[in-house]
């Protein structure tokens, strides 16, 4: 009897002394981390990926001409070279699903004043890939934002602080990136490798590229659903542009004609216009892997499409 | 189930409260059924290879002490340690000799006519495995009476915490415990939260984190350079030290919240003197359960000079082919063979100064580091490239290669592990502070910083593959 008294008077001690102090202090710890955490590395970061969703949910700016795609977007189009008032929407790891929340989310608005949207377009097809779960965390409530986490979605991406366990890093990673541009250029949601890549290891890419194939690949669904976006809009006006790729992207395309077929068919909607850069050879120098641009080539291209865009503006 | 996931905590949990609500009598039966779903959470039909050798192991364990001449116990010390050296040689080495055979025929354009098996190596096979010769040895020795339970048999072999990657325990230490009848002690639950806590920061925060880079440069050996596979090497030794002695932590904090006390597995390894100082420090359960059940039957020190080098070559071999079955591992027992040999050569300095010091734990760290390499790489090849590379004058300053493709940020946090690391060596180190502020300071610290500072993914233990 005295014995289980013991024990019962050690597991109080247990959680009055321990467990409850260290939860409630941890705990008031966390809130102060989280609110400054949420201000400032998250919000206060235009190159973060959960920064970009939470604007374009919010976005009030009826100016603004966003540009939308995969980090081929991000690291490719440069906004302050196109204007004060362009906005990179571009994120990793993402895919056209990702891409058709944006369209969603900005064509909803009916905005009159910005009617034209900018999308990049990869030549690897219509897909489904959501990319990193930081960029969903901080608007993991969203009913669009859930969906696109599909089966990542877990209950506590509602806890405060809790949600963002395992994910802090990538958030203080687009930060400090944003802050110090030191392997980066960041501005306007761009996000680019300044590094000109060893030549050693640019060969190992273009070699590694050769020997496997690249193919385009569609989803029938997401590519109707894309189709059924940009007709539902008839009054926006759609840019469709495709980066520059290495010329060694296309050694072992396997099926070139779908990939055309899909521009094709992009092109014969009226409000739509295609600038196709993929066969504008880049020199090596330019890019940081075989598919993405570094800040030089991405400067470069920027002034290219920069043409293309005032011609389209002037007709 | 690992450690380090949340399927854990609840595990533990659950099996915790209900180890203090049942009576006594039943603990041994909650903590048994616990194991067996521990283990099966891996990979359920193992259980059946674990099940035989305790079945044979239990009653060679009673038959052997029945015996009255040494050579009727012998037969049957034989029969338990054949059933799990071939139980181990069957899923371990199998393969592995078959492979060298056919490297053999191959030499005379002949084909191989053994069959290879299709089988995974089960979870944690080695470490029970060990412990349960440990058990038939000092029954057959007289250190240890036959356990009779054999309920209480089978949870000395499969009891959870330690159960997949050790420490390897002896009879003598554990089997006893489970008849002591246990309550739940202020002071027991302080020290396992507070080693429960360690060993998961060592894991999640350490040992996760110079993972990428040390990962990152073995993949992408062709384009790494003499400085990356340096950091590369020394992350690893500082990777596996963590990640293992993480383990063992984790495994002493759960065990010691029940009350029960497991031995200590990991010393500060990389404040060794010497490369046999080490050994007394790293992995101390396997290390001395080398020593008293190979090298100490050899012969030991209490032999000719030949005869001991043969012993450290044989009981260094033997701990490399433990690890797998690949040279690569023979090549780092025999790496650490020659050094302790070369140790037991050179003169005793009488200098106890601190710089001295240094220096020697400099130069065992560097060698301990270089013999890592062969333990890391999957392949003797790989192996040598990163020998090669390390050794080579390939010294250029590149951000993206010093960083191993991973970016500046990934390299900073890896050295703010390390600093973590060091911080971690001024804890109390049994893990007992002085006081309860201190205490609660030390949980504070450690759990913001592993909630903030935890990678995304679950990086399983090293020491699982063996």
């Amino acid at each position: 009897m005295h014995k289980e008294n013991s024990s019962i008077s050690n597991f109080k001690r247990y959680v009055v002394k321990i467990v409850f102090p260290v939860l409630l202090l941890v705990g008031i710890i966390a809130a102060v981390f989280t609110f400054w955490f949420e201000r400032k590395i998250i919000l206060g970061n235009e190159s973060c990926g959960a920064y970009k969703i939470n604007r374009i949910i919010n976005r009030t700016d009826v100016t603004e001409i966003p540009i939308f795609g995969s980090s081929r977007a991000e690291a490719s189009f440069v906004p302050e070279i196109l204007g004060s008032n362009y906005f990179n929407y571009g994120l990793e790891g993402t895919q056209e699903n990702v891409m058709l929340f944006f369209l969603r989310e900005e064509c909803s608005k009916r905005y009159k004043q910005s009617p034209m949207i900018i999308v990049n377009i990869d030549l690897d097809g219509i897909n489904t890939k959501s990319g990193d779960l930081a960029n969903y965390l901080y608007n993991a409530d969203h009913e669009g934002v859930k969906q696109l986490m599909a089966d990542r979605y877990e209950a506590h991406y509602s806890i405060p602080f809790i949600k963002y366990i395992g994910q802090f890093e990538n958030y203080f990673r687009y930060y400090l990136n944003n802050r110090m541009q030191l392997t980066k250029y960041s501005d306007k949601g761009a996000f680019i490798d300044k590094v000109v890549l060893p030549k050693k290891i640019m060969d190992e890419l273009i070699e590694y590229r050769r020997k496997n194939q690249d193919v385009f690949l569609h989803e029938p669904e997401l590519k109707k659903e894309f189709f059924k976006v940009i007709n539902a809009f008839r009054e926006r006006q759609f840019v469709f542009v495709i980066p520059p790729y290495h010329s060694c992207y296309f050694t072992n395309y396997k099926n070139p004609e779908d990939a055309k077929t899909f521009v094709n068919e992009l092109k014969t909607l009226p409000n739509v216009k295609v600038f196709d850069f993929s066969s504008v050879i880049y020199p090596d120098s330019l890019f940081i892997n075989t598919t993405h641009l570094n800040y030089n080539g991405a400067v470069r291209f920027t002034k290219e499409f920069k043409d293309s865009l005032n011609t389209l503006k002037k007709q | 189930m690992l450690f380090n996931s949340i399927d854990f905590l609840y595990f533990f949990l659950v099996v915790t409260t209900l180890f203090f609500v049942l009576p006594h009598r039943t603990r041994w039966m909650l903590l048994l059924a616990a194991s067996c779903f521990f283990y099966m959470f891996f990979k359920p039909e193992y259980i059946l290879i674990l099940a035989f050798t305790i079945v044979v192991d239990y009653y060679a364990g009673i038959l052997i002490e029945q015996q009255t001449t040494k050579r009727e116990k012998k037969k049957y010390l034989v029969i338990s340690l054949f059933t799990n050296i071939g139980v181990l040689a069957m899923f371990k080495y199998y393969n592995f000799l078959n492979t060298n055979i056919t490297g053999l025929f191959n030499l005379f354009d002949a084909e191989n006519p053994i069959p290879y098996l299709s089988i995974i190596l089960p979870i944690g096979l080695s470490f029970h495995t060990f412990q349960a010769m440990s058990y038939t040895i000092e029954v057959y020795r007289g250190n240890q009476k036959a356990e009779k339970h054999f309920g209480i048999y089978s949870l000395y072999v499969m009891f959870y915490p330690q159960l997949v990657a050790g420490p390897i325990e002896r009879p003598q230490n554990i089997l006893h415990q489970f008849y002591e009848k246990k309550q739940f002690n202020f002071d027991n639950a302080l020290l396992g939260t507070n080693l429960i806590i360690i060993g998961l920061f060592k894991k999640m925060v350490i040992a996760d984190r110079l993972a990428v880079y040390v990962n990152e440069v073995y993949k992408n050996l062709d384009t790494s350079n003499t400085i990356s596979a340096w950091i590369a090497a020394v992350f690893f030794s500082l990777q596996i030290y963590c990640d293992f002695s993480g383990y063992s932590d984790i495994a002493r904090g759960t065990a010691k919240f029940m009350g029960y006390d497991l031995m200590l597995n990991f010393n500060r390894p990389y404040l060794s003197r010497s490369v046999s100082e080490f050994w007394t420090r790293w992995h101390i359960s396997l290390s001395s359960w080398f020593k008293d059940y190979l090298y100490i039957p050899l012969g030991g020190n209490r032999v000719s000079k030949p005869k001991l080098y043969r012993n450290l070559f044989i009981v260094f071999l033997v701990s490399g082919l433990w690890h797998g079955a690949n040279f690569t591992f023979i090549i780092w027992g025999g790496l650490h063979a020659v050094y302790v040999l070369i140790g037991s050569l050179l003169p005793k300095i009488k200098n106890e100064g601190l710089p001295l010091k240094l220096v020697e734990q400099f130069l065992v760290f560097v060698f301990v580091t270089i013999a890592w390499v062969f333990f890391r790489a999957g392949s003797l090849d790989e192996a040598m490239q990163m020998m090669k590379l390390m050794f080579s004058n390939d010294i250029s300053f590149n951000l993206t290669q010093l960083s191993a493709g991973k970016g500046p940020f990934n390299l900073a946090l890896s050295f703010l592990a390390i600093i973590f690391l060091v911080l971690a060596y001024f804890l109390p180190i049994d893990m007992k502070f002085k006081n309860l502020k201190a205490n609660i300071g030390f949980l504070i610290i450690a759990i913001f910083l592993l909630f903030v500072l935890s990678k995304d993914a679950q990086g399983e233990f090293i020491y699982f593959q063996f």
